[in-house]
């Protein structure tokens, strides 16, 4: 039961610790970027905030597995919730990552803006992979 | 070990070819001004690492306690890839030094000592033209060839630009880490000082031309005749 309720909690929460810390990591990033650029601010700043849409799928999952908790469905939402969880938090972390890149190179070459984000939505890609796929298996659940 | 988003990302841009840095893009002390983001031991760290790789002429210990002293600090360095270009700047140091040794009369190859995995090398193959290194060092036959011929300018600076395309290559696989902050201020060190070498030469290049205008026929003719002028 108890392994029931990570699940249904679990895509929220990891989802949020993965958005904090990719958030944090381009943030910074961005801070410096500030420090060394005189135009541009704006666009660094927005980057920065690209590995929040973790949280947002995480939301969507909970609410998606939000049921009565039994002993027939608690290892089905463990399962589904906790992987899935999972795979938001990478992802937003190493999303966080690719824009802290993306920040420093476009720092220098501005006309590669566009291009340096490419990795980054990359991983946005998978994350929205994790996140449809848990919805389409939590219909399963029973309820 | 640390990472360091903010400062890597407010470091300035130095470009890829060294001898296309033509000025700083910012000054000794905006440059510490970011660099007080790192952790109190990366600094210390740091210090070691700009001690070891742009020496001063000042240090006068005998040659064996320098080594040692070198060994002692190059083990205190974070990485081995920061252990790795620091050791081999010393090596080529060392090899220069055997190249300068080699020149002076009444030398012998047991009297030499340097610093890294070539010293013994060197002494074995004291006679050879350069120590048997050539395979070692891609770019040591071109280097032999400036030394033999005197061109200690263009060995110097085919020198920095290795060293400089070494700490571009580290900087470049390492993000947002101590390496990339290290190898960022190493190549802003050689990049400093061939500019501030520019800048002595160009000042002595000056003033011989000042002397040599003022010692010319010319102008010595006109101050002659101005103090003729004067004394009337």
């Amino acid at each position: 039961m108890a392994l029931g309720w990570a699940g249904l909690y679990g895509p929220m929460a990891l989802g949020a610790i993965g958005s904090m810390i990719g958030c944090s990591l381009a943030g910074q990033a961005a801070a410096g970027a500030l420090l060394e650029t005189e135009t541009g601010h704006g666009r660094y700043i927005g980057i920065s905030a690209m590995p929040s849409s973790q949280s947002i799928y995480g939301i969507v999952v909970m609410f998606a597995l939000n049921r009565d908790i039994t002993p027939e469905n608690a290892p089905g939402l463990a399962g589904i919730g906790l992987l899935c969880g999972l795979a938001l938090m990478f992802s937003a972390i190493y999303q966080g990552r690719s824009c802290a890149s993306a920040i420093n190179v476009s720092k220098i070459r501005p006309e590669i803006f566009g291009m340096s984000l490419a990795p980054a939505a990359i991983v946005e890609g998978f994350a929205v992979f994790a996140f449809i796929f848990a919805l389409v298996i939590s219909a399963g659940i029973p309820a | 070990m640390a990472d360091y988003y903010t400062l890597v990302t407010c470091l300035p841009w130095l470009p890829e070819q060294m001898e296309k840095c033509t000025q700083l893009p910012l000054s000794r002390i905006a440059l510490n001004r970011r660099l007080s983001m790192l952790n109190v031991e990366d600094q210390r760290r740091l210090a070691i690492a700009e001690a070891l790789y742009h020496p001063t002429q000042t240090d006068t210990q005998p040659d064996r306690e320098r080594v040692q002293l070198w060994q002692k600090q190059i083990a205190e360095l974070p990485s081995i890839v920061l252990q790795d270009v620091i050791t081999q700047r010393l090596e080529i140091q060392t090899l220069l030094a055997a190249l300068r040794y080699r020149r002076r009369p009444n030398t012998s190859a047991e009297h030499f000592y340097g610093y890294g995995r070539w010293t013994e090398w060197i002494r074995h193959h004291w006679k050879e033209p350069l120590f048997a290194l050539e395979t070692q060092i891609d770019p040591l036959e071109h280097w032999g060839e400036l030394f033999n011929n005197g061109h200690t300018g263009d060995l110097q600076f085919q020198m920095d630009r290795y060293f400089w395309q070494q700490l571009l290559a580290v900087e470049r696989s390492h993000h947002f880490s101590v390496e990339t902050v290290v190898s960022f201020v190493l190549r802003w060190g050689i990049a400093e000082r061939r500019l501030k070498s520019d800048a002595d030469a160009a000042l002595a290049d000056f003033q011989t031309l000042s002397d040599t205008l003022l010692h010319s026929s010319g102008i010595q003719q006109q101050l002659n005749s101005l103090f003729e002028d004067m004394n009337r």
